[in-house]
């Protein structure tokens, strides 16, 4: 398994176009009383960042607070310093954030040259083949099932196409949540530690949400801890790993991660 | 105008078959426009507008409207689809949208869009009269097409039809609004973080399918012959079979839709009992529902 050093490295590779991401006391939620509370987090320019927590915590609820689906009720979203707190989702989308959900994260009756022709939306018209095959390039295993249509691919394959649709208008920002939700833990894994790293090193910066904490660890530069929609611990995978806290509550005990 | 679907001298019950499999192609245009429309503007806005039938007749009555001021009613047809795009968005902006803002479910707004119904074709009962209408038009000459006998007008139907199928091939197949359109369809979140303005793309869509559906509402004039405020009432049905039958939201599912639908009632009326032949498409319907929810080419999950 890599290191969070050898994605830190890495990170001094990647061209300089990841944007900052930065929440200040953001509270979010649906519309009834609020899910998450004052959360205050903040990713640099090229970070890998994960946030991980228990069932429920609000770790979606915060996501979609940040790329502007649900509700922000007080508090400020800023990208690169700009404050894009209650603009609309589609313009966020058009400041470079691409946002994977965790559910319903391709269009599934579309096929996969289509999705990826969506993701690439806003392109000219005569960019998008070559940035579809470049997207190719970075998930090589999409090429052959380009017809197919979403719906039908593997759990793996599909969360593929997801970051690859992404990956089309070449963001600033990838936001990604449980990409390993439901997946088989070898796939899992290969999602983490290959499509997701195959993103970082495209030089965007990352926010991830994840529930396999200790996987996650391995390929941050930092990770926040959510709890009952509030952060309750943050830091380096080191950090963490060293806090008997986090390991007894988050890692089931074992050995620490990425460490 | 044209007679009832055994109306034409029948010496032989092949010939019966082949009159009515040429009355069920011309119902089979008419519904084809309805509910492509239909089923792409369900797609797409996600409001199942079964006020769809009563905005077709009010259409229908405009074109009436610029056809008794000396217009041929297929020029006239236009007026039909811009009375049809206004109406549908004004529903979209001053009905629906609302509702859906608060958050209304979407079988309150099935009953929202019955209401409308009835007072869009009182209002069209109110503004055009009770008596049944007729658009001035002429039949053209009977011409003998792959062995069934249609008038000039009736070809022309079912050409329009054709062009009108094109057209959404088209537009949902190659152009950027298509793409939005299916994008928006498949999935509004995802389809906005691709940058879409969905809302803008949901907007047009109620004016593309409103265009679709007051035209669909002029063709079922002229195919109709006579027809009142209320002459969609029972062909909504038609619609809602075609529809569901190729798959909710699903274009190409519904042309096939109403292919099977419009040849599936003509050919029953002609063979059991004319007054049942909606019926028929309604059985189809069920039967359909039953065996295979999602249609003939609907692959939702
Ligand atoms: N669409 C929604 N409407 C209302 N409440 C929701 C919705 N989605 C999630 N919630 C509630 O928000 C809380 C946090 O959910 P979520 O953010 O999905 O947590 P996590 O991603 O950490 O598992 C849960 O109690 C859940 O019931
Ligand atoms: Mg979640």
């Amino acid at each position: 398994m890599r290191t969070a050093q050898e994605i830190g490295g890495a990170a001094a590779a990647r061209t300089a176009r990841g944007a900052s991401l930065r929440t200040e006391s953001l509270t979010a939620g649906y519309g009834g009383s609020p899910i998450v509370h004052e959360i205050s987090i903040s990713v640099a320019p090229g970070e890998v960042v994960s946030v991980v927590g228990p069932n429920g915590s609000g770790k979606s609820t915060l996501l979609k607070g940040i790329v502007g689906i649900v509700e922000v009720l007080s508090g400020s979203v800023h990208l690169d310093g700009a404050d894009v707190t209650h603009r609309a989702t589609e313009e966020i989308a058009r400041l470079g954030v691409g946002y994977v959900p965790q559910v319903d994260d391709v269009f599934a009756p579309l096929t996969v040259a289509e999705n990826l022709e969506m993701g690439g939306y806003l392109l000219k018209p005569k960019d998008v083949p070559a940035r579809v095959e470049h997207v190719l390039d970075v998930f090589p295993q999409l090429r052959r099932m380009v017809s197919r249509r979403a719906g039908k691919l593997s759990g793996g394959e599909r969360k593929m196409l997801a970051m690859g649709r992404v990956l089309m208008l070449e963001p600033a920002l990838v936001v990604l949540d449980e990409p390993t939700a439901n997946l088989a833990p070898q796939i899992a894994h290969t999602v983490l530690d290959e499509h997701v790293r195959r993103l970082a090193l495209t030089g965007a910066t990352v926010l991830i949400v994840e529930q396999r904490a200790r996987a996650v660890l391995a390929i941050s530069d930092r990770t926040y801890v959510l709890a009952g929609g509030r952060v309750r611990m943050e830091g380096t995978p080191a950090e963490l790993s060293a806090s008997s806290e986090f390991v007894e509550s988050f890692l089931g005990g074992g050995q620490p991660a990425g460490g | 105008m044209r007679p009832g679907g055994t109306g034409r001298k029948a010496t032989s019950s092949l010939s019966i078959f082949e009159s009515s499999v040429a009355f069920g192609l011309i119902t089979s245009a008419v519904l084809a426009i309805a509910s492509v429309g239909f089923t792409l503007q369900f797609a797409v806005t996600n409001v199942l507008n079964l006020a769809y039938g009563a905005v077709m007749i009010a259409a229908a009555f405009a074109a009436y409207a610029v056809n008794q001021a000396g217009v041929t009613i297929w020029v006239a047809a236009l007026a039909a689809a811009a009375v049809g795009s206004v109406l549908s968005l004004f529903l979209n902006r001053v009905i629906y949208t609302p509702f859906q803002r608060r958050k209304t479910s979407p079988i309150a707004l099935v009953i929202v869009a019955l209401g409308m119904t009835l007072i869009l074709e009182f209002g069209t009962q109110a503004i055009a009269g009770p008596t049944n209408v007729s658009y001035t038009m002429a039949q053209g000459p009977m011409l003998q097409v792959g062995g069934f006998a249609l008038s000039a007008a009736e070809i022309a139907m079912i050409g329009l039809s054709l062009v009108i199928m094109a057209f959404v091939h088209v537009l949902i197949r190659y152009t950027r609004l298509g793409k939005a359109m299916r994008a928006t369809a498949a999935n509004r979140d995802l389809a906005r973080n691709c940058g879409i303005r969905t809302d803008r793309v949901v907007t047009v869509t109620w004016i593309i399918t409103g265009a679709l559906c007051g035209i669909a509402g002029a063709v079922f004039g002229m195919n109709a012959g006579t027809f009142g405020a209320t002459s969609t009432d029972v062909f909504l049905v038609l619609i809602l079979a075609a529809v569901f039958l190729g798959g909710p939201g699903e274009p190409y599912g519904a042309m096939l839709g109403a292919l099977v639908i419009g040849v599936a009632t003509e050919v029953s009326a002609a063979f059991i009992v004319p007054d049942y032949k909606d019926v028929i498409a309604f059985v189809i319907l069920l039967t359909m529902l039953a065996v295979r929810p999602t249609g003939l080419l609907g692959a939702r999950t």
